[in-house]
């Protein structure tokens, strides 16, 4: 009965949780929607993101005397992680894919530049700030104060940030995407990118604003990240993955499935472990195998791939 | 031009991207480190220093450089000039990369110049290296420039003279400082130099504008085996009259200088003879007549030239023993086994009169290409070639394989076995799956780690022991390991294969982890969970009939055992690759639904690729179990699957030939790097090195050949000369 009781609870982490993964796997589909790539850097440009936004914090911080103070802040911090997040997915875009792409090399070239890309990302990060584990934002407000209480769940202040945070972004970015010209030259890129090219829209650059996109919006993820928990040049790896699966899980390819399969992994993870007889070392496994299960029965995902065919 | 077209042309983006380059070679370049304080502080060293500035100038030099490649490489392409460069900067690469004297400090050159206090080591280390290098250099530079055959011989010859110079200051430091010393700074430049000799002589004495790699493949092809003659004469010449036979503790003793030292030690008189001159004439003996052989390609020459090279290796390994064992009945430095205080003498030694016994013969080992491009057409040495069978190179790397690493440091052998062979195999296991078969696995280390926690069982070094009292070896345990995985990757595979090549991945990346995490967890406490075994797995063993193996702790025993699993697998693979199921696979990777049309079983044949990578992965999970003892999940990371990726597709997805070099390099040089740069750098430059691979060369190091020539071109004329032009443009 315990497990009902803290039901609520386990929701409101499984949403929080579940909105980062969505927001790191948007910029997984992104790229996939438009280049059919798995870009496994981008989790380094989620961690880019919250080394960024710690120079622009660190450097504010200790000015902020009211919540206004600490609401813009809060804002510079969420601008400077996205902005750095799309100038190392620009600039990623450039090095790793570019070259590759004109070369016409196999697919699995572009994922071992990816991986190459990603540990010279994160050893740079590394070489340049520190290599601890635990790096903390400082203190510009209580993170953990409870915001409210909702069936006897506490929802802390920085989870609702999150959870209203990555709303805000996902909202907007579907408006990006399905109402303005740069999201329908996405659209028909990853409809159809030799026709696309036909029909004048400029491919290389429409697959360098694609990164820009899915760049900043890790780096706000990053900078999410960050302030919840610690960051550290490491920090890439383990939630990169999760969205990577997320996206699959969703239809990879497909923006809607990515918030989706984002959410719904969030929420496996926080409601399954904790059952009676499973036991919260056994998250990783219940994950991966809620992904193959899904996997078995829909190949393509829950809403299933392309980026065009869903907006 | 207005200021806008200035600023936003062509050259101001390219001047923009050299210099951000430089300044991210200056972040990468150098010991700086961030600090938890301070979080510019990495950067403020990196960028706000004044060496900044000879990056910006090495990015500027770039700007001013690129465009102009094409017109410096037609002005450069002079006869000699790039083997000359390669030469000249291996020179330079030995001094800064090379340990040069073990026992001080880090052993690079700099410590062995603070080590040389006296006579000719002092000037030497201390700037004569500096000197003989720019000379030389200089001297070579206008030599080639002018195309001057006089220049060009006083050159070459101080270039010899500089690499005797360099042996002979070496082994002035080292006798003067006394001290263990394992190093081959020395040896690598004296390499080097006579590589600059041989380019000045090919420089002034050829009248056509070819390169010597050109010349060196028309020489190979009129005379078979000369290259590897050439070579291996090098080597044994240099060994029996410069190299350290016997090293035990401080005294590095040449042969010459061995036979005082054993006068009256009652050394039999047979190995007396042979350290006074008799393993020279020897060499002189079976080179003079294997020179005569290959020069009038006499059958009955060659074949004396092969036996006497032999015997020739035998008399090295007789002596060498003889030396070994009077130092053990003396006890000298307390060595238990005569081979323990040799030098590297006699390895080279050996390995030179091995290598010429294969030159001799190598017009009967196998169809090499050279051999059939001179009778045949070229076509018929293409495809010769594409089949991989036994050649004379490949044999003289077995033979190197076998010999070569008797010379290194102890350290270097249990990365030799623990990194590089154990790896080698991962990938080339892994090779089936992506390069053959093109399906994309993210999780091969889980099969690693199943052979691995299978032997750990079934020997009973686990909590809970195999049931009926089972007790094996570990080399008994490989059937079942093998069996074990192959049953994993068809679980894996049945109901997972039907998924495109991105889902594969995620997929099996998943298993990878829920296999790691299963052991971490420990469910029935199978696994002993983060701990590993609790006794040591033991060290495997053959007992069958007279045959009585046993393994100790010495790497060079895993190294032999490893070396005949590759060499097993490899052969195995190779004879798939060629059979139906190969083209099988080829057919699936290519176009799934195309094959399935042709009547191909594509889900059989993806699920046997997946079995058979599973295996080998396995298998190379029982012999790491066995060789270290003690595992635990910790070496099963979703790091090491993305690393055998990356060391399959960095040598050349699908070619045996490039993944077991593409492997073999990438788990050497984090070894190598340990003695370059920081530790925690490591990692930042093998990503650079994947990422530059990636873009200069996505096919890989050593591309597969098959793809190109059955599958780029019908034609099929075109697609030889497609194949032979790939492999020249290859190395």
């Amino acid at each position: 009965m315990d497990y009902v009781h803290q039901l609520p609870d386990y929701l409101v982490l499984g949403l929080t949780r579940g909105s980062m993964y969505a927001l790191i796997a948007i910029g997984y589909t992104l790229v996939y929607g438009v280049l059919q790539l798995i870009n496994f850097a981008h989790s380094e440009v989620f961690m880019s993101g919250a080394f960024g936004s710690f120079l622009a914090v660190d450097a504010l911080a200790p000015h902020v005397g009211s919540t206004a103070g600490a609401t813009a802040v809060f804002l510079v911090g969420i601008l400077a992680g996205a902005g750095t997040g799309s100038c190392i997915a620009f600039m990623l875009e450039r090095v790793a894919y570019r070259p590759l792409r004109q070369r016409g090399a196999p697919k699995v070239a572009f994922l071992i530049s990816a991986i190459g890309a990603s540990f010279f990302l994160s050893q740079v990060a590394g070489k340049l700030f520190n290599r601890l584990s635990n790096n903390s934002f400082p203190e510009y407000f209580d993170v953990n104060h409870v915001a409210f209480t909702i069936a006897g769940a506490e929802v802390r202040v920085i989870q609702l940030i999150i959870v209203a945070s990555a709303l805000a972004l996902m909202v907007g970015l579907d408006a990006l995407v399905n109402r303005t010209k740069l999201g329908r030259s996405v659209r028909a890129v990853a409809e159809d990118a030799p026709m696309a090219a036909l029909l004048g829209i400029n491919i290389d650059r429409t697959v360098s604003r694609t990164f820009i996109i899915g760049g900043a919006l890790a780096g706000a993820a990053g900078f999410l990240f960050g302030t919840a928990f610690a960051f550290s040049n490491m920090m890439g790896f383990q939630p990169g993955i999760k969205a990577f699966a997320a996206a699959v899980l969703g239809g990879i390819g497909n923006i809607r499935g990515a918030m989706i399969g984002g959410v719904t992994l969030g929420l496996v993870e926080a409601l399954i472990p904790p059952l009676p007889g499973v036991g919260i070392q056994w998250t990783d496994v219940v994950a991966f195998g809620v992904l193959v299960a899904v996997l078995v029965f829909r190949p393509t995902g829950i809403l299933g791939e392309r980026l065009g065919r869903v907006a | 031009m207005n200021l806008k077209d200035a600023l936003c042309g062509e050259s101001a983006r390219r001047l923009l991207i050299c210099l951000v380059g430089a300044v991210i070679v200056a972040v990468m370049w150098g010991p700086q480190q961030g600090s938890p304080d301070d979080y510019g502080h990495g950067f403020k060293q990196a960028v706000l220093d004044p060496r900044i500035f000879v990056f910006l100038g090495l990015g500027v030099l770039m700007f001013v450089l690129a465009p102009r490649t094409a017109q410096l490489k037609a002005r450069l392409a002079l006869p000699g000039s790039g083997l000359f460069g390669a030469a000249a900067a291996g020179v330079a690469l030995a001094r800064t990369l090379l340990h040069w004297y073990d026992p001080v400090g880090d052993g690079k050159f700099a410590a062995a110049s603070r080590a040389a206090t006296s006579g000719l080591a002092d000037v030497y280390f201390g700037w004569l290296y500096v000197v003989t290098w720019l000379l030389v250099v200089g001297v070579g530079l206008v030599a080639i420039l002018r195309r001057s055959r006089a220049l060009a011989s006083v050159g070459a010859l101080a270039a010899l003279a500089a690499a005797e110079l360099t042996t002979v200051a070496h082994a002035d430091l080292v006798s003067t400082s006394r001290g263990i010393d394992h190093s081959y700074g020395a040896d690598a430049t004296v390499v080097a130099y006579v590589g600059v000799a041989i380019s000045l002589v090919y420089s002034g004495w050829t009248g056509r504008r070819s390169s010597i790699r050109d010349k060196a493949l028309d020489l190979q092809a009129r005379y078979p085996g000369v290259l590897i003659a050439a070579m291996a004469l090098f080597l044994a010449t240099a060994s029996v009259g410069f190299a350290t036979w016997f090293s035990p503790g401080r005294l590095n003793a040449r042969l010459w200088t061995s036979a005082d030292l054993f006068d009256g030690t009652g050394i039999s008189a047979l190995a007396a003879v042979m350290q006074r001159g008799g393993l020279a004439a020897s060499l002189v003996v079976a080179a003079a007549v294997g020179a005569l052989g290959i020069y009038r390609s006499s059958t009955s020459l060659r074949i004396a030239a092969a036996g006497l090279s032999v015997l020739g290796g035998a008399l090295t390994l007789f002596t060498a023993h003889a030396m070994g064992q009077i130092g053990v009945d003396n006890g000298v430095d307390g060595a238990t086994s005569p081979w323990a205080n040799l030098g590297t003498g006699p390895w080279f030694a050996l390995l030179g009169f091995l290598l010429l016994a294969v030159a001799a013969a190598s017009p009967w080992i196998g169809r090499s290409s050279s051999n059939a491009a001179r009778g045949r057409s070229r076509a018929a040495s293409a495809t010769a070639a594409s089949r991989m069978s036994v050649t004379p190179t490949l044999l003289a790397g077995l033979v190197v394989a076998i010999v070569l690493p008797h010379v290194f440091t102890e350290y270097w052998q249990q990365v030799l076995v623990t990194q590089i062979g154990v790896y080698v195999l991962l990938a080339v296991g892994l090779n089936v799956v992506v390069g053959w078969t093109g399906l994309l696995d993210l999780g091969f280390i889980a099969f690693y780690a199943i052979g691995s926690y299978t032997t750990a069982f079934l020997v009973g070094s686990l909590p809970v022991h195999p049931p009926f009292g089972i007790h094996l070896t570990p080399l008994a345990a490989i059937p079942v390991a093998i069996g074990a995985c192959i049953v994993a990757g068809v679980a894996l595979g049945a109901p997972t294969l039907r998924l495109r090549g991105d889902y594969l991945a995620i997929v099996t990346l998943g298993f990878g982890e829920i296999i790691r995490i299963v052991a971490i967890n420990n469910p029935g406490n199978i696994t002993n969970s983060t701990r590993g075994p609790e006794t040591p797995v033991p060290h495997p063993e053959i007992n069958v009939g007279i045959l009585d193996l046993k393994w100790g702790t010495d790497p060079l025993q895993y190294w032999y055992l490893l070396l005949a699993i590759l060499a097993i697998v490899v052969f195995l693979f190779t004879r798939l690759e060629r059979s139906s199921l190969g083209r099988a696979w080829a057919a699936v990777r290519e176009d799934e639904v195309a094959a399935k049309a042709c009547g191909v079983d594509a889900t059989r044949a993806k699920l046997l690729a997946f079995a058979i990578g599973a295996s080998t992965s396995g298998l190379a999970g029982v012999f790491f179990a066995s060789q270290v003892g003690y595992f635990n999940p910790d070496n099963f990371l979703l790091l090491n699957s993305i690393l055998v990726l990356a060391y399959v597709v960095f040598g050349g997805m699908g070619s045996m030939k490039g993944v077991i070099v593409g492997a073999a390099f990438l788990t050497w040089l984090p070894e190598f790097l340990k003695d370059q740069v920081p530790a925690d750098d490591r990692q930042m430059w093998i990503g650079a090195v994947l990422l530059f691979m990636m873009i200069f060369r996505p096919s890989g190091l050593i591309p597969e050949r098959r793809h190109t020539v059955e599958l780029t071109h019908t034609d099929n004329r075109q697609a030889v000369t497609a194949a032979t032009a790939s492999e020249s443009e290859g190395s």
